[in-house]
């Protein structure tokens, strides 16, 4: 199931909401009584899961509805690699010995990374195999939805109880709700485990919380179904078909649509799980912040994807060596890595090196000098380094891959054929829309308000309240007119 | 009460409304925008849920047969209209053919039907850098509301032998007691493409040419495609409707009449009928709203000089198109009734396609026409009424007789295969063959 399907958005939200609060009502009501007497303050760990026993269970039951709505198979995949982190985790937390606790983690991380080998890359080897000249068939294993989110969280579970961050879930429902959890569950951000570690048995949710929450969800959705998929179409126009028709200047529209495109779908999903995250009692990480407004390759990835980045960061490039012992090893590792993580596709792996050997001259050259090279300079090549890197990222057949980037550069029809230029008037206000709204103007926004209404607290939050409102119903009412009869809706992130 | 709290409750009130009209308000079940019946609850199976095909359907059916779906479809075609740039320098399109014949003939009769035998592709010089866009499923919107025009892509090189073998077929089977025609219908695109997305479609007229190629030489030809073509500055296709109009389909009859030698009248013997507003198929293909906001005249013409009856067999068809039933013979009217506004003004002739229609008229010259057709060739009977004294219009898709039975009961002297250049590209022999055997 996505977010922005309109059986998750009136079918599913609407059931689980009454269940939910049903079970917090339940909740409620048990844990007065089993308080009765105790006036410490105090609660044993017992307690605080009972304390949120049903309104757990109505999210493990969700979620594992949501997932197998999508994947009615694989939902077993998914409970199977719960239980061996359980058990992984339960092993580490008993193993007093640092080597016993290092043993059972290598058992676990080998684990789950065979699960992701086998479900993600095999098919991918086949191929490279057979491109070797071997006879090797295609075992057509179909990608289970979300896998590399879902075990990325696992492993940073196992590490994080590995290094003693956090202690390991004792209870199995725990993990399986860290894991299983549906607002996070198939794209990401990548939620580590001490971030929710005591949410999950501990959480309270004020007003703020829900209105926060519902408003996050609200624009993610916008983002996605308003700007996301209205760009997709045009990608699909521009890059799907016949690119020896497509003109120079039409590549790079196309570019650029999907640059816009993938960032609002996936940080519009992400807001989205965030949003619901916070309506729960749950606060996720942030995984964007503005990534377009860089003004260097470096900057744009502490930006874009940050759960990813800062996974990479903290579990392979710093454990590693980082930047103490053989730093350049270390960088493309990491950019090997991030590039295959996308996809089992040679266009992944380049897409990761290529922003791999940006940064490492980026940090001999650029950054070395930055104060002196105007922004505007600075701005502009970061946007073009990243908006070429989409047009890699895009493009998952390698012949495609070479005739769009032929086309791109200078190999087209014409500069910019009648049809691409149209395309930029039919969707001429959509793209100013994207483009000032990849800009941080809601906090800019927010503020210039606050200085204007300093001295009017009632109005400024009359205002602040009447802008939240409007927005929040014209995008519903947009976006549901916009999903009726919709194709072509999945989000792109789903698919790694 | 605080602000966040008026937030929660005015946005929960709003999402607890829709949420109850979605789930109990009646669900639409056809689309009269799309022209199509909207998913249906899909049926259980072990193997479909395993699959993850049950799940898929139920969320597409919920998302596609959505209560006062139109409307939200509406909605949704102006929101997307609204992100264009309005550009006011091209928003009259005028389309005028060069009706200058590269190839003149010596004195001819009738400008429409002079000719050498050999199509020449048309220039159309005016209207060619008209503004267009790439609407969904492949339609091609040309200039703006209140004059857009939608085209469909046609992706089809050569091809059509399948069609050619279908009439050389008939030819064989029914030898020189019937003269069979093979006519096949360009659409309005091959004439008003613009110039600079002309790489879009492929030419219409590298199949009609292969087709009569591929024809046996007592097989003849009707060439609509340059009658069609000398007119094309005027209404002769519809504009918001993926058929011709009537009165293209008024040239196409008469270039038949001229190849049949059959009497053939001019507009001065019909009595001329308009529905207004009328906004065709290509608004729910294309779900653009430049189509929505560009209603035009459905102009169609019934004969006044000449008797005829009509007899109808309606055939009762499945939601997959199968026949299940048939009628007995029923008199009815040619012409059905439509008021200005319906989008269904095209089915005013014979009121649609699953039936056979059999006009017997007043022109006692012992010719006996079957038309086989899909829905182009329905506009081409109305017209046939001064020239055969009997027209029996067969649709290829809905015929459940045997073809050489019925041809010898009713006595057929001439069959004219009728179908639009997308059918006859890709159509089997076997679709028309089949009906020799059944």
């Amino acid at each position: 199931m996505v977010f922005s399907d309109l059986f998750f958005l009136f079918v599913f939200i609407p059931a689980f909401i009454v269940l939910y609060m049903l079970g917090a009502w339940m909740d409620r009501v048990l844990h007065r009584k089993y308080a009765l007497g105790d006036s410490s303050g105090e609660i044993s760990e017992a307690a605080a899961r009972r304390r949120h026993a049903f309104k757990n269970a109505v999210l493990i039951v969700f979620s594992l509805i949501f997932y197998a709505w999508g994947e009615p198979v694989y939902v077993f995949l998914m409970l199977g690699v719960v239980v061996v982190n359980y058990l992984v985790g339960m092993g580490m937390g008993r193993a007093d010995v640092k080597n016993r606790r290092r043993l059972w983690l290598t058992v676990g991380v080998i684990i789950n990374l065979a699960t992701l080998f086998s479900f993600k890359y095999l098919n991918f080897l086949a191929e490279i195999l057979r491109d070797c000249g071997l006879d090797v068939a295609d075992p057509k294993i179909s990608l289970p939805i979300g896998i590399s989110f879902y075990i990325f969280q696992s492993l940073s579970y196992l590490v994080d109880v590995y290094r003693r961050d956090t202690g390991p879930q004792r209870s199995f429902w725990g993990l399986l709700l860290y894991i299983s959890m549906f607002p996070q569950l198939i794209a990401g951000p990548i939620v580590r485990y001490s971030t929710v570690a005591r949410e999950i048995h501990d959480r309270r949710v004020t007003a703020d919380d829900i209105a926060d929450g519902v408003f996050r969800f609200l624009l993610g959705l916008g983002k996605k179904v308003i700007i996301a998929n209205q760009l997709g179409e045009v990608c699909r126009q521009l890059l799907d078909g016949n690119l020896h028709d497509l003109s120079t200047g039409g590549a790079w529209i196309g570019m650029i649509a999907f640059s816009l495109q993938i960032y609002f779908d996936f940080s519009g999903y992400s807001d989205m799980a965030i949003g619901i995250g916070r309506c729960l009692g749950f606060h996720f990480c942030e995984n964007f912040d503005h990534p377009y407004v860089s003004k260097s390759i470096t900057e744009f990835w502490r930006r874009w994807h940050m759960s990813l980045g800062t996974f990479f960061r903290d579990y392979v490039y710093i454990p590693l060596g980082g930047s103490r012992r053989h730093q350049l090893v270390n960088i493309f590792v990491v950019w090997f890595l991030t590039g295959m993580w996308h996809g089992a596709s040679w266009n992944f792996i380049l897409w990761g090196l290529y922003f791999g050997i940006i940064l490492v001259i980026e940090k001999h050259t650029i950054l070395k000098i930055k104060d002196k090279i105007p922004a505007a300079l600075l701005h502009f090549y970061a946007v073009a380094i990243v908006v070429m890197g989409f047009g890699i990222f895009y493009f998952d057949d390698f012949t495609r891959l070479r005739d769009f980037f032929s086309v791109a550069f200078g190999g087209g029809t014409e500069a910019l054929s009648f049809a691409d230029k149209n395309i930029l008037f039919e969707k001429f206000w959509l793209f100013l829309a994207a483009i000032l709204l990849a800009a941080p103007l809601r906090g800019g926004i927010a503020r210039l308000s606050n200085r204007l209404l300093a001295n009017h607290e009632v109005t400024r939050q009359g205002v602040s309240l009447a802008v939240r409102l409007s927005f929040s119903l014209i995008i519903l009412l947009v976006s549901i007119a916009l999903l009726v009869g919709a194709t072509n809706n999945a989000f792109l992130y789903t698919r790694f | 009460m605080k602000t966040n709290h008026i937030f929660i409750t005015v946005v929960a009130v709003f999402f607890l409304a829709i949420t109850l009209v979605f789930l109990t308000f009646p669900r639409s079940t056809f689309s009269e925008m799309e022209r199509r019946e909207l998913a249906s609850f899909p049926e259980y199976s072990h193997e479909k849920l395993a699959s993850g095909n049950f799940t898929k359907e139920v969320s597409q059916w919920f998302s596609d047969s959505e209560p006062y779906r139109d409307i939200f479809m509406t909605l949704s075609m102006q929101l997307k209209g609204l992100i264009a740039l309005q550009r006011s320098d091209e928003d009259a399109i005028t389309i005028h053919a060069d009706n200058t014949p590269t190839a003149q003939a010596s004195t001819p009769v009738d400008p429409d039907l002079s000719g050498d035998g050999n199509m020449d592709e048309f220039n159309v010089t005016e209207g060619r850098d008209a503004k267009a866009k790439i609407a969904s499923n492949g339609i091609i919107v040309v200039g703006n509301a209140p004059n857009a025009r939608a085209l469909m892509i046609y992706g089809g090189i050569g091809g059509g032998d399948g069609y050619a073998a279908a009439a050389n077929k008939y030819k064989e089977t029914f030898g020189s007691k019937v003269n069979v025609y093979c006519m096949v219908i360009p659409s309005s695109t091959e004439y008003y493409l613009p110039e600079k997305v002309k790489g879009k479609s492929k030419a219409m007229l590298t199949t009609i040419k292969n087709i009569h190629s591929k024809l046996r030489s007592d097989v003849k030809p009707v060439d609509v495609y340059t009658i069609l073509g000398h007119h094309s500055s005027e209404p002769i296709f519809l504009r918001t409707d993926h058929h011709w109009a009537p009165l293209g389909a008024f040239y196409a009859a008469k270039k038949f009449a001229d190849v049949a030698g059959v009497p053939f009248k001019d507009l001065g013997s019909y009595e001329k009928k308009v529905i207004h507003g009328f906004v065709g198929t290509m608004y729910g293909y294309s779900k653009d709203i430049a189509v929505k906001n560009s209603p035009e005249d459905f102009v169609f013409y019934k004969p006044k000089d000449v008797a005829y009856k009509t007899t109808y067999i309606n055939y009762t068809i499945d939601e997959n198109y199968n026949v299940t039933a048939e009628s007995k013979p029923t008199s009815g009217e040619l012409f059905y009734t439509y008021k200005d506004g319906s989008s269904l003004a095209y089915n005013t002739f014979m009121g649609g396609d699953a039936k056979i229609t059999q006009v017997r008229t007043g022109t006692g010259n012992g010719r006996r026409l079957i038309i086989i057709k899909d829905s182009f060739g329905n506009a081409l009977p109305g017209y046939l009424c001064y020239s055969f004294e009997e027209i029996h219009v067969i649709d290829s898709r809905y015929f459940t007789k045997n073809m050489k039975k019925y041809v010898v009961d009713n006595k057929i002297t001439d069959i004219l295969f009728a179908n639009n250049v997308f059918k006859a590209y890709s159509v089997k022999a076997s679709h028309y063959t089949d009906f020799l055997k059944q």
